[in-house]
């Protein structure tokens, strides 16, 4: 293994205790060094290797003291790590310069360290990236979502379905992910994806602040790396562009042979073919088969749709529509997976989950309920001979409310329940289907033509 | 005025960086070979120049006649956005298709430039180089850019461009809203997130006042209203090609610094970058340059800065800026509706009787009814003074929602509605437009409030706070009240009890018929929460 170097041979002392301490530090940050870490790794079914986990091996950041053991939580903890780990490099660099009075420069450190830090950024850029270019993270809104009011939601919620919306808009924010992702594994074009990583992924980090995102830390975290990636470049880049003076690139290039070579090309192929082609067929064969934002199991056939609650009885007594009753349903959703949801006056305890989480369980998808109060939504089993639904709240919240309701469709587009509900109370519901026409679809060929709806 | 252009080679500079400044970097003796441009270029050059010149420069009458009506001693923030914001305007065909998606006048403009481009070639063989006049027009392009991206910057700065929910729009369904207006809601729920988006605009737009930072700006503009023009395409925003108008100029000051920046970067080269400085020696011409910069800062950050900051706070330019009743604020449930003496009693899917009513805390009453209505799908902007044509709240929303602007006769207990929406033309597929050229019954518009109730109807154009008001609220008011389209009006006496809570309405509804309402106020929770930084005074 040999150095090529043309740059500054001679690093000044504070240059060279500087580079000692953000050693240390980045490499904390990250290799992965947290043993929880790889507790979640052994949990992993290669035989059965999802898009999921690669994720969320994407998704490492060290958790000495916060302690988290599943990837994907940033509390205010994380900084508290951050701090434990500066405090190891300052100490760390500050006996390495103690005992290290030979060394001119670290120009070969500073290039391995890149190396790191590079492949890290790309793969936690390239995973958020094939979940939006294939339009997974940020799902169609479901039918209850359409017929849910606007302040019914959260911040965070109203975020992820106004990009749903726009699926090809998706797709291109993923695309750039990607294309970033790509020009860091490339040390010529590194600089230039660190760069357009400062602004989208700033972007996203104001993003997460201003709508209660919960990955503003993790956001954080990539913008450090991005920032010290584009460090590197930036005086050449100043010099150039702002001063206008004539200016040397970069000249520090390792050069390997043999062995080192192949294992160069072995190593690197076997990265880009795990983390990008792999990873992006199984987000692509997700998209296809599997969004993972909805539930896979198929709803009760022919019924997914709106409908109005047209007769509601409890205990045999009618109900009238009303303004005020909270027991009374007014309209009922049913889902083309099998989740039916209820609008009634009630307002219910919201499930917020802020950060993207990738489940193969049906219990755990619970997009379509997160950050929103309007509508109670339960999951069914439907035993179609005997013509009945088991139902569950899928609110974590409202864990205890389930209960069965016999079926039956006695014409086209009309649907009755009855049986005994979650407060023990016969209940007799007949739901009409109404054949709702949304602005959001009905505009979408654009917004010039007259429409009355 | 001399201006020296150098544009060493690697050559002259050797290995070594030197550490002189760009001026003295090469010598101007040098001329000849290095600083000819290939025919190409020369051509390439005289049409790109042609075609930015006409982008850069305002040629509709609108423009010029606001610029001349302008009373600067008495600014509304829009007279200064209205300078900020043109993009050229040539000729626009009949047929939509023509059109290119508005996209028209820039192929207009580089039709022209190739014409004249050429016929510049043709009569101009003397000239080799144009280093003076490509320095000149990354000025004109720079300042162009700059001015429009601070117009655009300080409506998000100070949150406005994209208002926070009324209570109407909080109460309509997700799926009855257009993308367009779900996009803009998105931004206008997190008004801090708006002000971000303000700071890099206007950084990006300061940063190309100055030529140092010009090409950190360019990227900065490049990169925001790079996805901008691509949400106005995915979403259907209506301003993709004003959006794009700065994609391409700051794609135009890039172009200086691309081959440079990619030489170093990518290819690893030892780089020399060209340098266009212009040395400004005579006195006259120093004075001009500090004059026109110090005036451009000053007018387009400073001054706009205050005008924008007033706005924000007693007149936020999308929603309505004068207040409405105290007392009747909220959203109310409809306990009881008689139609000409006939009880109806609540049905979510009755046509007829009105559902969640609100009143807005300006002065807009909204409800419901289920019945398809006419849409108003425009993006609800413009530069509108009275609140009946700020229609935001309105505009991009269905779900049977009628939104009225009222005139209160707080005396009399008067509430003299008119709805928001105008009755749509009869001609198809075209939707009224401000001061349409069918000439409606203006007198019966106008005449429904009767003459003794009018004394007890605040005057609109001092409705709102005296640090707003402006020649152009005076000027603009009376001119549009001149608008000839019909609205529906109803009239209703309200009965309230002291904090609003129960109301009555009784009178004629937009049909003449009696009406007999009894409103209940309830507490709405929302999942969604506001934030502190809101616009206007109410």
């Amino acid at each position: 293994m040999s150095t090529l170097t043309t740059n500054q041979t001679k690093w000044k002392e504070y240059e060279k205790g500087a580079f000692r301490f953000f050693f240390i530090y980045f490499v904390l940050q990250a290799l992965p060094l947290d043993w929880k870490y790889f507790g979640n790794l052994f949990r992993i079914q290669w035989g059965s290797l999802g898009f999921g986990d690669i994720f969320y091996i994407s998704r490492y950041t060290p958790q000495f003291i916060s302690g988290s053991s599943t990837p994907g939580t940033w509390g205010i903890g994380t900084l508290a790590d951050w701090a434990f780990i500066a405090g190891i490099a300052l100490i760390g660099a500050i006996v390495w310069s103690i005992r290290d009075k030979k060394s001119e420069n670290h120009n070969k450190l500073y290039y391995w360290l890149r190396v790191i830090l590079r492949y890290r950024l790309a793969i936690g850029i390239i995973t958020y990236g094939f979940i939006k270019f294939f339009p997974l993270q940020s799902p169609l809104p479901s039918i209850s979502n359409l017929n849910t009011s606007y302040g019914d939601f959260d911040r965070w919620k109203l975020f992820s379905l106004s990009l749903g919306i726009v699926p090809g808009y998706e797709s291109f924010l993923g695309l750039v992910e990607i294309i970033v992702g790509v020009l860091l594994l490339f040390r010529k074009t590194a600089t230039l994806g660190a760069i357009i990583i400062l602004v989208f992924t700033g972007n996203v980090f104001i993003s997460n602040i201003a709508y209660d995102g919960g990955e503003a830390i993790y956001a954080l975290y990539l913008i450090n790396i991005a920032l010290f990636l584009t460090v590197y470049d930036i005086q050449r880049i100043y010099n150039l562009v702002a001063l206008r003076k004539p200016t040397a690139p970069n000249t520090v290039k390792i050069s390997l042979n043999g062995q080192w070579r192949t294992s160069r090309l072995v190593l690197k192929s076997l990265f880009i073919f795990f983390f990008v082609f792999l990873y992006g067929y199984k987000t692509y064969a997700a998209y296809h088969h599997d969004i993972y934002q909805y539930p896979k199991a198929k709803g009760l056939a022919g019924t997914a749709g709106l409908y109005n609650v047209s007769d509601f009885r409890v205990n045999s007594r009618q109900l009238p529509y009303s303004q005020t009753d909270t027991t009374r349903w007014n309209d009922v959703v049913f889902e083309k997976w099998n989740t039916i949801s209820i609008g009634s006056l009630k307002r219910y305890k919201a499930d917020a989950a802020t950060t993207e989480e990738i489940s193969k369980n049906n219990d755990d998808r619970k997009y379509e309920l997160d950050g929103t109060t309007g509508r109670a939504y339960y999951s069914y089993v439907a035993d179609t001979v005997k013509q009945v639904l088991l139902l569950k709240n899928r609110n974590s919240n409202y864990k205890a409310d389930q209960f069965t309701l016999h079926y039956t469709k006695p014409e086209n587009g009309t649907i009755i329940l009855t049986g005994v509900d979650h407060n023990k109370d016969s209940v007799y519901v007949q739901l009409d289907r109404i054949n709702k026409k949304y602005l959001l679809q009905e505009a979408a060929q654009g917004r010039s033509k007259a429409l009355k709806l | 005025m001399a201006t020296t252009v150098i544009n060493p080679d690697t050559k002259q500079v050797g290995n070594v960086v030197p550490e002189s400044k760009p001026r003295q970097a090469a010598p101007v003796t040098d001329t000849g070979a290095q600083k000819e441009w290939t025919a190409t270029q020369r051509v390439a050059f005289r049409i790109a120049f042609i075609f930015f010149i006409i982008m850069c420069i305002p040629t509709t009458a609108e423009w010029w006649n606001n610029l001349v009506t302008i009373n600067w001693f008495h600014l509304h923030y829009r007279d200064l956005y209205d300078i900020a914001r043109f993009s050229p305007s040539i000729y626009k065909f009949q047929t939509p298709a023509y059109n290119l998606l508005g996209y028209i006048d820039w192929v207009e403009a580089l039709v022209i430039g190739i014409v004249g481009g050429l016929i510049w070639t043709a009569l101009d063989n003397k000239n080799k180089q144009y280093h003076n006049l490509y320095y000149w027009l990354r000025v004109v392009v720079r300042y162009r850019a700059g001015i429009g991206i601070i117009g655009f910057g300080f409506t998000k700065l100070f949150p406005v461009q994209m208002p926070y929910p009324s209570l109407g729009v909080l109460n309509t369904h997700f799926g009855d809203l257009t993308a367009q207006k779900i996009y803009w809601l998105s931004v206008g729920i997190v008004p801090w997130y708006q002000v971000f988006a303000g700071v890099v605009e206007l950084a990006a737009g300061t940063m190309l006042f100055f030529r140092k930072t010009t090409t950190f700006g360019a990227v900065l503009l490049l990169g925001a209203l790079g996805d901008i023009t691509y949400v106005n395409f995915a979403y259907d925003g209506g301003v993709h090609v004003y959006a794009s108008y700065f994609v391409l100029f700051s794609a135009f000051l890039l172009w200086y610094d691309i081959v440079p920046v990619y030489n170093l970067l990518i290819r690893e080269r030892f780089t020399v970058p060209p340098v266009l400085i212009p040395e400004i020696n005579q006195k006259w011409l120093i004075v001009t340059r500090i004059v026109l910069k110090t005036g451009t800062i000053g007018i387009f950050l400073v001054w706009l800065y205050y005008l924008q900051y007033v706005n924000f706070k007693y007149d936020p330019y999308k929603q309505p800026a004068t207040s409405g009743i105290k007392q009747l604020r909220g959203n109310y449930n409809v306990s009881e509706f008689k139609l000409n003496g006939q009880d109806i009693p609540y049905s979510p899917l009755d046509s007829v009787r009105w559902q969640g009513v609100t009143f807005e805390k300006w002065s807009s009453l909204t409800f419901n009814v289920n019945k398809p209505l006419n849409l108003d799908l425009s993006n609800g902007g413009g530069a509108a003074m009275r609140d009946i044509n700020r229609n935001f709240e309105l505009t991009g929303v269905a779900g049977g929602k009628r939104v009225f602007y009222y005139d209160a006769d707080t005396v009399n207990k008067v509430l003299y509605l008119q709805d928001k929406l105008p009755e749509f033309s009869k001609r198809k597929g075209k939707r009224g437009n401000r001061g349409g050229e069918k000439a409606g019954d203006n007198k019966l518009a106008k005449s429904f409030i009767p003459a003794e109730a009018k004394a007890n109807i605040r005057n609109e154009v001092t409705a709102i706070d005296p640090a707003a008001q402006s020649t152009r609220r005076q000027r603009g008011v009376p001119e549009e009240l001149k608008d000839k389209r019909k609205r529906a009006h109803m009239v209703l006496s309200y009965n309230a009890d002291a904090t609003g809570s129960h109301i009555v309405l009784t009178g004629k509804d937009d049909k003449k018929n009696d009406v007999y309402i009894v409103l209940d106020r309830v507490n709405r929770p929302y999942a969604l929460t506001d934030s502190k930084l809101v616009a206007g005074k109410y």
